[in-house]
């Protein structure tokens, strides 16, 4: 068993990865493959029928075999022929790796810090170097009773938002699918590569969030009293809004790589699934279990974890981000527009308040012993594809 | 159990109005600790003197005091025979006000709603305000309402340029520079740079702009409808004054208030006059800014899509005579200005009943007032006495209270002083009855019933009972047969809003409410007894003889809207014909009767919604006066009855001129200048 994306809420089987979506199983586009029960178990009758078969028809033993060329190892040409499942696993023990995390505190605040792991390869011989890819603090108890004002005042606009939110409660594709073009028969590799971000990122959040042990806004007061079951991790960062970001600056990459005329410098579109991705983390707080310095911590690490996704991926520059809640004035609500920019798909290099920096990014550039992992950059590849226009010799 | 004391205060005769005093005396159940530090809006009605004499006969109470800058120099110089003006007070200086003992020369005082301390600015001053010149043919449209999406891009002209000249918020903390003693006010170039900084690429973020404009602000519990997908003010704005970008913007100005959410979370009573008084007063000094090149006045259209119950319906009250005051015989001013205003939503809500003979037995008219539990707020019931000159009120009717399950009767009769008080058995007063003359043109008797909330989450023993009240009128026939009306206050909730209030109504079981069908009834039976009417429930705002009201009809059944009021109102001391027989003209408040409400703006650009009600019908007249009050001699009504006839729709219900007035009009989707 693994674990999945926080805002699929069960846990994840590695084996199942599609099938905890239900926004992508609702199309059934995968049980096809599901006749011979190769995931879930066989299916008993099935298999004496099989035995009875071959007792019936197999013959006398073949004694002269053709050649049979050998397996391609390490390659992403496997790729297409394996099961969802198993490439999902595939592109985790990938990602997996290149992070680490650690914790230690400063000025009795906890600090997460997250690691960014490249390896040089050569043979059998390993180099690894980490860097600092995003260093979160912990806000202040004061901070957090501050905050919970905005959240009181949110939970005015329930009536309004109860069917997002009871909708967004799982992953919130078919929001995002309202945006860019997205159905399993369309973008079958687009809603993987999404998947697999998720996947990765809940690993992270969940880590992240058990580091900082932030409490919930219900653990504040009894008037807050959210409209859905508080999840039992921390509330810092938000979960949903990490993996909203994620997804949304995924998903401009890719429209922007596209090339299609429509997509290709049109920053309306970047802007649309940002603010998306915004109501989504707001959400949250309206249903009273997340503050909106929850949606900020939430929304620099999903903004971060695209842009490694994508080094992963393709090579190219990464991002790194210091991410100081104390010296978020918690008087603010959450505003993306102070992290991130869709036109040029650039995070700002600065956020401040009255305290101090509260945000500090850094983009570095590709190091030429950064290596991409194969397997992730057949997925991005399929995924690309996707978005594309068709040419006219495609046909 | 509770009972009723008579007369328990012998300087009840001092109180100019009983429901201010009440309100004031219930205030500690909501504001706790003190309640004397609270500011409320006020309309007192000056009598012969001027502003600044108000305010220097009341000195010893100048920290209680605020009288808005909006009221410049000349406003505050002048007198007149009668004035009423907004100011903000705290309870002391209120109930000195409201004392008849001090001989202020204040000859009416209405509580407002209570307004938190830092939407006001008692430093700020009286400004001078520039002129705006604009095209020939522009006509400025003025809305009061509340909700008011001010960003929404059918008041733009550009992505980051707006069309409003002016938008008070009244329900913000006001900017820095001491320029509005309420909440905000938003210059053309104020709103264009909010714009202008929620302008990220091609989009504008108007969850930041409102943040920006002080609209809503989570943290600090300042909301408004623009945060949900619905709101009142940006629906009615934009059928009203909304339109394209690639419209001529200095042909259509607009200038608008938004007032405090529509039941503000004061459980001691509504009462939005106040504000609608300066909000008005606010605007009419804005519309007086913009000129034509030649330097003409620009004429105005004012909407306001409000209404309320109660009032004496003969057109002298206090908000029926705010537009003559302003733009009447008597203002001095060129500028031509029409306005437009709801009949009402009332007809079917039981909130109006008339004690006349036909309906009374042995000359008594007997009323249930359901008043149901859980209701947070208090009920307020008004009655409104036949004519009579300040000097010899006669005794028309003994009025009679039963509280529920028959626990005690409080009996007044109508005559100065006379007052009773229902007191629980802790010796607290629970309900308060009481007699008050209302003056100047109004000419009448009002005998107010106000009870206490009948639920409250703190623990109190002094809650109202719930349950059937009776209401008794027994009339003298040998001092008047005229009819006598009785009204029920607001007090419901609506959604968004938080008061806790539920809605008290006559219950009387000679009412029919429904046809034979099933069909709720628009009409009274013609020939019912009961004393719950139909009739009359026009808005107690719509009375006076100078706006347009309107009322609203279902399109596809082509038929009145049933919630639609009707006259007739009642003669007043001046006339025995009212000023008018109801609505001027119906305009479309629902598509059908199962698609209720037409379909206007939402509260985010691009976003569209449904709301019914005259509230929406009346907007719609605006637009189209907003077309036709160029260069036009008439006075608004009499176009109001040429209209009717040129964009006729029929109705085939056929109703009657007091509820549809000259007729019902359909509009073209962008109406045609005409």
């Amino acid at each position: 068993m693994g674990i999945g994306p926080e805002s699929a809420y069960s846990a994840y089987s590695a084996y199942s990865a599609y099938s905890a979506y239900s926004a992508y199983s609702a199309y059934s586009a995968y049980s096809a493959y599901s006749a011979y029960g190769a995931s879930s178990g066989t299916n008993p009758m099935l298999t004496e029928a099989l035995i009875t078969n071959r007792d019936g028809i197999v013959g006398t033993r073949i004694d002269r075999i053709a050649d049979v060329l050998p397996g391609v190892p390490d390659s992403p040409r496997n790729l297409p022929r394996l099961a969802l499942p198993v490439r999902a696993a595939i592109f985790q023990a990938e990602l997996g790796p290149s992070v680490d995390l650690t914790v230690d505190t400063h000025d009795n605040l906890p600090v997460a810090t997250l690691w960014r792991r490249t390896s040089e390869r050569e043979g059998r011989k390993r180099k690894v170097t980490f860097h600092e890819m995003v260093e979160m603090t912990g806000p202040t108890t004061e901070q957090l009773t501050t905050q919970l004002k905005h959240v009181a005042g949110y939970a005015r606009i329930r009536p309004d938002r109860a069917a997002e939110i009871t909708t967004q409660v799982g992953v919130p594709t078919a929001f995002f699918a309202s945006i860019g073009f997205m159905d399993p028969a369309r973008t079958p590799h687009t809603l993987e590569l999404l998947y697999t971000a998720l996947n990765f990122s809940s690993l992270l959040i969940q880590r992240t969030k058990y580091a900082l042990a932030v409490k919930r806004p219900i653990e504040f007061s009894p008037q807050v009293q959210p409209m859905i079951e508080t999840p039992t991790h921390g509330s810092l960062p938000s979960g949903h809004a990490t993996e909203a970001f994620l997804i949304a600056r995924l998903l401009w990459k890719l429209l922007i790589e596209s090339e299609a005329p429509q997509y290709g410098d049109r920053a309306y579109w970047g802007s649309m699934l940002m603010r998306q991705a915004a109501r989504v983390a707001t959400n949250r707080t309206v249903a009273g279990v997340h503050f909106p310095i929850d949606s900020v911590a939430g929304a620099m690490l999903g903004l971060t974890l695209a842009d490694h996704m994508h080094a992963m991926c393709n090579g190219g520059a990464w991002t790194s981000a210091i991410f100081d809640a104390p010296k978020f004035d918690p008087d603010h609500d959450f505003d993306w527009h102070q992290l991130y920019t869709p036109e040029g798909d650039e995070m700002k290099p600065k956020a401040s308040s009255d305290r101090g920096a509260w945000a500090i990014t850094k983009r570095h550039d590709r190091h030429d012993t950064d290596e991409t992992a194969p397997a992730l950059s057949w997925l991005w590849t399929k995924a690309l594809g996707e978005w594309r226009d068709l040419q006219e010799c495609d046909g | 159990m509770a009972v009723w004391l008579p007369n328990p205060d012998p300087d009840a005769v001092n109180i100019i109005d009983h429901v201010t005093y009440f309100r004031l005396s219930r205030a500690a159940h909501h504001y706790g600790a003190d309640p004397d530090t609270i500011w409320w809006s006020v309309l007192v009605e000056l009598e012969g003197i001027s502003i600044d004499q108000f305010q220097t006969s009341v000195t010893a109470f100048a920290d209680d005091l605020l009288i808005p800058a909006a009221y410049d120099a000349v406003d505050r110089s002048a007198v007149r025979p009668a004035q009423p003006v907004a100011i903000y007070a705290r309870a002391p200086l209120v109930r000195h006000i409201n004392d008849s003992r001090n001989a202020l020369r204040v000859t009416s005082v209405l509580l407002g709603a209570s307004a938190p301390e830092r939407f006001l600015d008692r430093a700020a001053q009286s400004r001078d305000l520039p002129d705006v010149i604009v095209n020939d043919d522009a006509v400025v449209q003025a809305v009061i309402d509340d909700g008011i999406g001010i960003a929404h891009e059918l008041f733009r002209s550009s992505a980051t340029t707006t069309r409003i000249h002016h938008a008070r918020i009244f329900e913000a903390e006001p900017l820095p520079g001491n320029l509005t003693s309420v909440g905000r006010g938003l210059d053309r170039a104020d709103i264009d740079a909010f714009l202008q900084d929620c302008t990220f690429g091609d989009m504008l973020d108007e969850d930041l702009f409102y943040a920006l404009s002080g609209q809503v602000d989570y943290g600090q519990g300042v909301f408004s409808t623009v945060a949900m997908r619905r709101s009142h003010g940006t629906h009615v704005m934009a059928l009203a004054a909304g339109r394209s970008m690639d419209e001529q913007a200095d042909t259509h100005p607009i200038i608008c208030a938004a007032l405090p959410s529509r039941i503000v979370n004061d459980t001691t009573g509504l009462e939005m006059v106040p504000v609608l008084y300066l909000a008005f007063h606010i605007l009419v000094k804005q519309a007086r800014r913009f000129r034509t090149q030649s330097g003409a006045p620009v004429p105005v259209v004012f909407n306001f899509s409000y209404g309320n119950t109660g009032g004496p319906h003969d057109g002298t009250g206090i908000f029926a005579r705010l537009f003559d005051h302003y733009f009447g015989e008597s203002a001095d001013t060129r500028q031509k200005a029409w306005l437009t205003l709801p009949a009402g939503n009332a007809n079917l809500e039981r909130l109006h009943a008339v004690a006349e003979p036909r309906t009374e037995v042995d000359h008594t008219a007997t009323l249930d007032l359901t008043v149901l539990p859980d209701d947070r707020t208090p009920t307020h019931v008004q009655i409104w006495l036949p004519n009579s000159p300040e000097n010899a009120q006669p005794n028309f009717a003994t009025i009679s209270v039963r509280t529920p399950f028959g626990m005690d009767e409080g009996i007044i009769v109508t005559q100065p002083g006379q007052h009773a008080a229902l007191v629980n058995k802790a010796g607290e007063q629970i309900a308060w009855l009481a007699y008050q003359y209302v003056g100047g043109q109004t000419q009448r008797g009002l005998v107010t019933l106000s009870t206490n909330p009948t639920a409250n989450l703190r623990e109190t023993s002094d809650l109202g009972p719930a349950g059937r009240w009776m209401i008794k009128l027994t009339r003298d026939p040998n001092v008047s047969t005229d009819p006598i009306h009785i009204w029920v206050r607001r007090d419901e909730t609506l959604p968004g809003q938080t008061s806790g209030g539920r809605q008290a109504f006559f219950d009387n079981a000679d009412y029919h409410r429904f046809d034979r069908y099933g069909a709720p009834l628009p009409i009274d039976p013609p020939d019912t007894t009961s004393p719950v009417r139909r009739s009359g429930t026009l808005s107690g705002f719509a009375c006076g003889p100078a706006p347009i009201v309107v009322a609203a009809y279902t399109e596809q059944e082509a038929e009145m809207s049933v919630y639609s009021a009707a006259g007739p109102l009642v003669p007043s001391p001046h006339s025995p014909q009212p000023a008018r027989e109801g609505p001027d003209i119906a305009a479309k408040g629902d598509d059908s009767f199962v698609l209720r409400g037409v379909i206007s703006a939402g509260s985010r650009s691009g976003s569209w919604v449904r709301l019914a009600g005259t509230s929406v019908a009346s907007p719609q007249v605006a637009r189209l006066a907003g077309n036709a009050i160029h260069g036009k001699d008439d006075n608004a009504r009499a176009w109001s009855r040429e209209a009717a006839k040129r964009h006729r729709f029929d109705l085939r219900d056929d109703p009657s001129p007091n509820r549809v007035g000259a007729g019902a009009i359909r509009l073209p989707g962008d109406v045609a200048r005409d």
